[in-house]
């Protein structure tokens, strides 16, 4: 294990290509895994952030907002169900906001949601025409106390601070009390509004000790053919394309992950060849097999540490220079140190491709050859 | 030559070795850009594959179809504007539809009349003539959407019927139904029966005479800063989310793409170290320099020929089934720009390799030294 050390210390040179190699390896992995984090962080903020157990959508909806409608006598049902500690009303319209400051062209992409239970991290419901904003709005200008204006009828609302996690689908959030909300979604979109008793869907609060898997399904049954309830976690799930992007994505890094393998194990073959009438000779003096193999896996495992902490400072370089509203990349400190064990796993694993070549060194042999 | 084959036999697991990393990443690489294709297709294929030189969205709608609403005003200033041949609505919603008696999303497309939003190709069937009936995007044609199917709309149970089918005329990833303007509006009233007459999300306009498709949505777009006339390729290049696959997927392709020589590279520099000594040797003897390097340069384009064959077949099944949502396509014209370009990249990565095979000096054959030195 010393001798392997000594070697990285006294002859970096030799591994440097293939450092080289496992950080742009490395960087792949991060660059996919931030792909991944930030399309689906952009995506399930609003849901992630909400205070509740169970979404409730109408049954035709098929688990989108727009599509939903919840009237006050469906409200009342689900009110009445045992394990139901508290409902509240939710909805949304997508629109564009004018900006004071940018150009007539220039929109911010938002998203409008009127809530009643508010969700963690913002406050209670504001006044009438005020909003929380998600900051990732700050990149389009928004500004505390800026008057926005919300889509081609132009209604006003006012941010009145600014709330963190909560994108949806990809746009900015405000968060209005309902009628703001109401309001704004008839003058913009007529053909989509609501009677001043309905909602898109429920949020649902569970009573304590209330199984949620078991209340979604009481609620199912109650109003059956009327609604479908989903725990919060299947409620992201359901968001359009949340599901196909992570398993797409994780199989993509998967072979990524398995080609770090194979490269380790190309490298270490190769040095293991260069190395076997040492390693004869070191068997000739007593080293044994277990040891060499060590001195191996430690050489990858400081390889590859070496290139995720490279990786991980190039995957936050590129982070921070893609333009905000652009890629949409989240690269974190967990998504680094996950990618890094992955390739940590892999490195070890394409060392086992020289084990056999090591056990089958025969110093006998190694002391002829050299003699 | 005889010896460069005769040792890649000899060290199959390490010449094995190298051609599995570069199959896997041509695999990868060959995957993830029928992914970006098939992506960008179902994104916006409705809107390329539809038959108006322009669209007029709102800007409100950030060219987004369902989110752009022209009102009458707008719609004013657009018949206004000069050298318009021909105008008609577009209106488009998702909807909930029961197909093959599953419950589907579906985005329906209303236009007013062919050649003016209709789709510009048909595999099967015709276009709509009566109201109900509609022309269903091809891929979706398995679950439900056929010729001759009859699909649900939900709530409020208005039937329709496919007549025809589109290739390529997804929107936003969901199987899409081109129907007349007037069952587009019947299918948003049983849908919401309470809420009021949608007005159309876009105008399709078909430019006048030499008049450019370009020309005739700068027209427009002089006319109001409220209205984003485009283009039908910049409509479905500028649709939101479209730029982020490309930017995401070309950082993605450059990485991919130097992992390929680097490790090419590294594995015939090593192996040209260890062979330091027979390679000298072979030169004291008579070989020419060019003869070695030429040895070499078949070892590349054997290891990445053999990489580029076994990514191709591993990739190529995956075209013939729906291994993922999207539809993905063997396009030969990739597969071969891919393999010209990690051909040449993994031939130009062996140069340092051959450089120091060129730098044997015989002489050393007698001096213990040689490349590696």
């Amino acid at each position: 294990m010393k001798l392997a050390l000594r070697e990285l210390r006294r002859r970096p040179g030799r591994f440097v290509t293939a450092t080289v190699i496992l950080t742009l390896v490395a960087v792949l992995v991060m660059f996919l895994g931030g792909l991944l984090d930030g399309l689906i962080r952009g995506s399930t903020g609003a849901l992630r952030a909400q205070d509740a157990d169970v979404i409730v959508y109408s049954e035709a909806a098929r688990t989108t907002f727009v599509r939903s409608r919840i009237d006050a006598e469906t409200r009342a049902a689900v009110d009445d169900i045992p394990g139901v500690a508290r409902t509240g009303g939710i909805g949304i319209v997508q629109l564009g906001a004018r900006v004071p400051g940018n150009g007539p062209r220039d929109l911010a992409a938002t998203a409008l949601f009127g809530y009643e239970l508010a969700p963690s991290g913002i406050p209670e419901t504001p006044g009438p025409s005020a909003v929380y904003a998600d900051d990732v709005l700050r990149a389009d200008g928004v500004e505390v106390g800026m008057e926005i204006l919300l889509g081609p009828a132009r209604s006003p609302v006012t941010v009145i601070g600014f709330v963190t996690d909560v994108s949806y689908s990809g746009q900015g959030s405000l968060w209005a009390e309902p009628g703001t909300w109401r309001a704004v979604m008839a003058a913009n979109r007529p053909d989509v509004r609501l009677p001043d008793d309905s909602f898109q869907a429920l949020v649902v609060q569970a009573a304590d000790g209330v199984d949620v898997d078991r209340l979604t399904t009481e609620i199912d049954d109650a109003l059956a053919g009327r609604v479908e309830s989903l725990s919060v976690t299947e409620a992201i799930d359901a968001i359009p394309g949340v599901r196909q992007q992570r398993s797409t994505f994780n199989q993509i890094i998967g072979v990524t992950i398995v080609i770090a393998a194979v490269v380790v194990a190309l490298f270490f073959a190769l040095l293991t060849v260069e190395r076997l009438a040492l390693y004869g000779v070191l068997k000739a003096l007593g080293a044994r097999s277990r040891t060499l193999f060590a001195g191996l896996v430690a050489q990858a495992v400081v390889v590859t540490t070496a290139a995720s902490i490279v990786a991980g400072g190039a995957a936050f370089g590129i982070d921070a220079l893609i333009p905000a509203g652009s890629i949409p990349l989240d690269i974190s400190a967990r998504r680094v140190i996950v990618s890094a064990a992955l390739l940590l796993v892999a490195a070890v694993v394409g060392c086992g491709f020289s084990l056999r070549r090591v056990l089958r060194v025969d110093p006998a042999a190694a002391i002829g050859t050299s003699s | 030559m005889f010896l460069a084959l005769k040792e890649m036999r000899r060290a199959w697991v390490r010449f094995g070795l190298l051609i599995a990393a570069i199959g896997l990443l041509v695999f990868l690489i060959l995957f993830q850009q029928a992914l970006q294709s098939g992506l960008v297709t179902s994104f916006v294929g409705a809107i390329r594959n539809q038959s108006a030189p322009v669209l007029v969205y709102s800007v409100d709608g950030q060219r987004v179809l369902q989110g752009s609403v022209i009102s009458p005003d707008l719609e004013q200033v657009v018949r206004a504007t000069p050298d318009i041949a021909d105008i008609g609505y577009i209106g488009q919603g998702t909807f909930t539809v029961i197909a093959a008696d599953e419950p589907a999303d579906a985005a329906i497309i209303g236009y007013e009349r062919e050649g003016v939003g209709s789709p510009r190709d048909l595999t099967a069937g015709r276009l709509p003539e009566q109201p109900g009936e509609a022309v269903a995007s091809e891929a979706d044609a398995d679950d439900g959407f056929d010729v001759g199917d009859t699909i649900m709309v939900e709530p409020g149970g208005l039937e329709l019927s496919v007549v025809g089918l589109a290739p390529d005329a997804q929107l936003s990833v969901t199987p899409t139904l081109f129907v007349g303007y007037d069952t587009y509006l019947a299918a948003v009233a049983a849908r919401n029966p309470g809420g009021g007459d949608p007005l159309p999300n876009a105008l399709a306009v078909v430019p006048a005479g030499s008049t450019t498709p370009a020309e005739l949505a700068a027209a427009i777009n002089a006319g109001s800063d409220d209205l984003d006339a485009l283009t039908r390729q910049q409509a479905a290049d500028e649709s939101p989310g479209v730029a982020q696959v490309r930017q995401s997927f070309q950082i993605i392709f450059v990485l991919y793409g130097l992992v390929v020589p680097l490790v090419t590279g590294l594995f015939f520099l090593i192996i040209t170290i260890q062979k330091a000594g027979s390679l000298t040797l072979l030169r004291a003897i008579g070989a020419p320099a060019r003869r070695l390097v030429n040895a070499l340069l078949v070892q590349v384009l054997i290891i990445v020929g053999l990489g580029l064959v076994l990514g191709t077949a591993l990739y190529y099944p995956l075209t013939l089934f729906d291994a993922t949502s999207l539809s993905l396509r063997f396009d030969i014209g990739v597969v071969l720009g891919w393999s010209a370009l990690l051909v040449a990249l993994g031939l130009a990565s062996s140069l340092l390799a051959a450089r120091r095979v060129l730098a044997i000096d015989p002489v050393e054959a007698s001096t213990g030294a040689g490349v590696g030195r």
